[in-house]
């Protein structure tokens, strides 16, 4: 005899139990929740960003044996360095200075592949000139660049792995022979660690007390929200034309960049030993790095427009490090074309030689026409003293980790 | 100064309409005579077509149509349409225009535009139930890279029970105002729909629902019903889009609509005296849909109008007053400093118009009209720390004078001139061409 309702509850319970298990493997792309400890995350992560996690923090795949990609994008200092170099130190014997700053890998997790849009402007990609179009192709360069991890070659990167204390662990979540083809075992452990980005919410935490603030569970303070104020103000600061402030038409939280590139003719910075031969320029978007852009003049000193979450956690800003203090870059955003002399050295004939980290041919690809930018000598800053000082304030609410 | 002229000649207008209108009683009375001999042939008709078609019910629908006021023009357009109509349970309609726009101070800005092109089919299963849908296209072409819409304008099927209610479900227009549920060219004064009816009021205004309409008699009619309303979440404090129409930035219109918070309305008329309709409605529901984080979920949409149309002889006299509310706006607009346009937590606006038929013969009707306008779409907002807010927007005023021309009964040519008081440089002639059938 049948009991049609015992099967039919038999049956559901099995959807459930499934659908509990699938649960449990999950870690999809939706990302869970934050979590308060590290050991309660990494049971939610896919088996590649388990080993992504480890990965990361694996100093022994690097020829120096004591670097690691934690070691530039610390967890600690919102996954960016934590010293205050301009550029910072590689190589076999973590000696040989890089040549742009290493930037936070917080909230990476939406930039677009680099492309160009309808009308022109060139958006999206990893690294700062957005040469790579995915996390896991921009993983590549650092186990390799000689002023990074500085391996030989991707087989030496391979053979460290395997010898790595999680080799069982590559083997069981890639395939047995997974080491025996070289580009395989590297593609994969590059694809780990891009999962490990995607789906540890310690990258994307968005809690920071702006976050709140848009959820209209904390208020900001008198000079914090002035400074928001001024930070959105088109005839003002300006910022959020390209650090987006408010959600996105999905209703997704801002992430303080609309992935663009800018040129802003940022000061050359002699901390960067490679700016000793005077004919070094790194022009961004145009090269030396990135290479299929090159013949694009007009792109020439541009960088990708980073986020400004945790901006005030960074000990350096801008591609080349050029500024060590937050209130400094908001000055130089609004007294570099009204008082060059406190930015640029001067030439031998008196005058302010400014954009000088660009060869003169380039220098007009510098943006002189947004505001702030579209001012002359002689004329007000678009911001005084005490609304930079707003404005900094401001930008302290977006550091992550805000407990009301 | 003109304003007040005009102003004033608008209210003349009102005043001595009684007048015309007793003038007219006796031209009123025959035509009235006459209607009702016209509505004994259609009965007679009908009759006949149902004896006829006895096992397939087949009538025709547009003698079967709601009734409308006998004070609008394309309800007299609708009501002699059917008589050319073959019988059919299904019925197509259709309406129109092509706009020209030419602000006088800057000639560069002169525009002309296939503004709308809507093609609606009625299809009636039986005497008592029927699915009514209008499909829109705007600005004549639709496609990624152009500024064309395309738009179901309404879509829904109403019954109506043997108590003479009548229920309908999906997505219909509100019964708000004079406009909204009448925005055939045919049907309004002017190139261009009054600015109260779309800034304020956000014409053409569609929820998806449910609602019920019924009889109180002596000329009481009222509509009520549970729909979808506004969705906050949309607002774009750094776009001019709120300042142009604030509920016209949040609408849904049916579009995947967020439906936690629904809205209610209610909509009271009365139609009493012939050629008179006066009627008000109220709106309200909240519009933040308990969005997960977001800072305006106790926000409260809220809209009420009152409106009155009088038609003695050739006199066509309306006034409308709304006023909109979006309550609880404080913490969202803070998150909105420094942008140019945070929600407004009231605007209002009303206007007057006077039209009269100066010359008319079998094929051509001339209407002049004029019309003054005041509205305010940032009337208050709610209040921000000092010196972070935006100044409240003033009362623009808006003086329309101009003509439609009638040509049968379905086509209208119009041109007016428009004058605006605090922003002279959208001052314009405009020219249009629009048909309803």
């Amino acid at each position: 005899m049948s009991h049609p309702s015992s099967r039919r509850a038999a049956l559901l319970l099995g959807i459930l139990i499934s659908a509990a298990l699938a649960a449990c493997g999950g870690g999809g792309d939706g990302g869970p929740a934050p979590a308060t400890s590290t050991d309660a995350v990494e049971t939610s992560f896919s088996p590649s960003a388990a080993l992504g996690a480890k990965i990361y923090s694996d100093v022994s795949l690097s020829a120096s044996g004591r670097q690691s990609c934690a070691t530039c994008h610390s967890p600690d200092n919102a996954h960016g360095p934590t010293n205050d170099f301009a550029v910072q130190l590689g190589g076999p014997n973590g000696d040989v200075p890089g040549f742009r700053a290493s930037p936070s890998l917080r909230y990476m997790q939406r930039t677009p592949a680099f492309h160009f849009e309808a009308d022109g402007t060139p958006v999206g990609g990893f690294d700062r000139d957005g040469r790579a179009r995915t996390l896991e192709e921009q993983a590549e360069r650092p186990f390799v660049a000689p002023h990074e991890m500085a391996n030989a070659s991707k087989a030496d990167v391979v053979a460290k792995l395997k010898q790595a204390a999680y080799a069982a662990q590559f083997r069981a979540t890639f395939g047995d022979n997974i080491f025996d083809n070289v580009d395989q075992a590297f593609n994969r452990a590059t694809f780990a660690l891009q999962q490990f980005e995607n789906e540890d919410p310690r990258f994307h935490p968005f809690d920071s007390k702006y976050d709140a603030f848009l959820a209209g569970k904390a208020k900001l303070a008198d000079a914090e929200l002035r400074g928001l104020a001024l930070f959105n103000d088109p005839n003002k600061g300006n910022c959020a034309a390209c650090h987006t402030s408010a959600r996105g038409a999905d209703g997704s939280a801002p992430l303080f960049t609309d992935f663009s590139y800018d040129n802003l003719g940022v000061p050359r910075n002699a901390r960067i030993p490679a700016t000793l031969d005077a004919a070094y320029f790194d022009l961004g978007l145009c090269g030396p790095d990135r290479t299929d852009l090159a013949a694009r003049t007009d792109l020439c000193g541009a960088f990708k427009v980073p986020t400004l979450r945790n901006v005030a956690t960074r000990k350096v800003f801008f591609h080349n490090g050029a500024f060590t203090n937050l209130t400094d870059v908001v000055r130089f955003y609004v007294t570099r074309d009204t008082n060059p002399e406190r930015w640029y050295p001067l030439n031998a004939d008196g005058t302010v030689d400014k954009f000088n980290d660009l060869p003169p041919a380039m220098r007009k690809n510098v943006n002189t026409t947004e505001v702030p930018y579209n001012r002359q000598p002689g004329m007000a800053p678009a911001l005084d003293e005490a609304e930079i000082a707003d404005l900094v304030q401001f930008l302290g609410t977006l550091t992550d980790g805000y407990r009301p | 100064m003109k304003q007040r002229i005009l102003s004033a000649a608008l209210a003349a207008a009102f005043l001595a309409a009684p007048a015309a209108a007793l003038a007219q009683d006796t031209d009123l009375a025959k035509r009235v005579e006459q209607l009702a001999a016209e509505l004994e042939k259609v009965k007679a008709e009908l009759a006949a077509q149902r004896a006829q078609a006895a096992a397939a019910p087949a009538q025709p629908v547009q003698a079967a149509q709601p009734v409308q006021p006998a004070v609008t023009a394309p309800a007299a357009a609708a009501a002699a349409a059917p008589a050319a109509a073959l019988a059919s349970d299904t019925v197509f309609s259709g309406y129109g225009e092509v706009n020209y726009n030419h602000p006088v101070r800057n000639a560069s800005g002169a525009q002309t535009d296939l503004r709308r092109a809507v093609i609606g089919i009625q299809h009636r299963f039986d005497e008592k139930t029927k699915v009514v849908a209008e499909f829109e296209w705007e600005h004549a072409i639709a496609s990624a890279e152009d500024s064309g819409e395309s738009a179901i304008e309404q879509m829904y099927v109403e019954r109506e029970f043997n108590n003479g209610l009548r229920g309908k479900a999906g997505l219909f227009l509100m019964p708000v105002g004079l406009l909204n549920q009448n925005h055939e060219p045919t049907a309004y004064y002017g190139v261009e729909r009054n600015f109260v009816e779309t800034a304020i009021i956000p014409t053409t205004w569609r929820e998806a629902g449910i609602g019920l309409s019924g009889e109180f008699g002596d000329g009481f009619t009222w509509d009520t019903g549970l729909t979808t309303g506004f969705d906050l979440t949309k607002w774009d404090p750094a776009s001019g889009e709120g300042r142009e129409s604030p509920l016209g930035a949040i609408h849904q219109e049916g579009q995947l609509a967020k439906s936690r918070n629904l809205a209610v309305h209610g909509a009271l008329n009365w139609r009493g005296v012939p050629g008179l309709l006066v009627g008000g409605s109220v709106f309200t529901g909240e519009a933040g849909h308990k969005t997960p984080d977001f800072a305006g979920n106790d926000a409260r949409v809220t809209m009420a109008e009152l409106h009155t149309r009088y038609t003695p002889g050739a006199w066509d006299l309306s006034a409308l007053w709304a006023y909109g509310r979006i309550s609880n706006t404080e913490a969202l607009n803070a998150t909105f400093v420094g942008n140019p346009t945070p929600v407004p937590s009231s605007f209002a606006g009303w206007y007057l118009q006077a039209a009269y038929k100066l010359w008319q013969n079998a094929d051509y009707a001339l209407t002049p009209f004029a019309r003054f306008e005041s509205f305010n779409t940032a009337r208050t907002y709610a209040q921000v720390p000092a010196g972070l807010g935006v100044p409240t927007a003033p009362y623009e005023r808006v003086g329309t004078v101009g003509a439609n021309l009638m040509i049968g009964q379905g086509v209208v040519l119009k041109a007016d001139y428009q004058k605006f008081r605090e922003d002279k440089t959208l001052d314009r002639v405009n020219l249009g061409v629009g048909f309803a059938y």
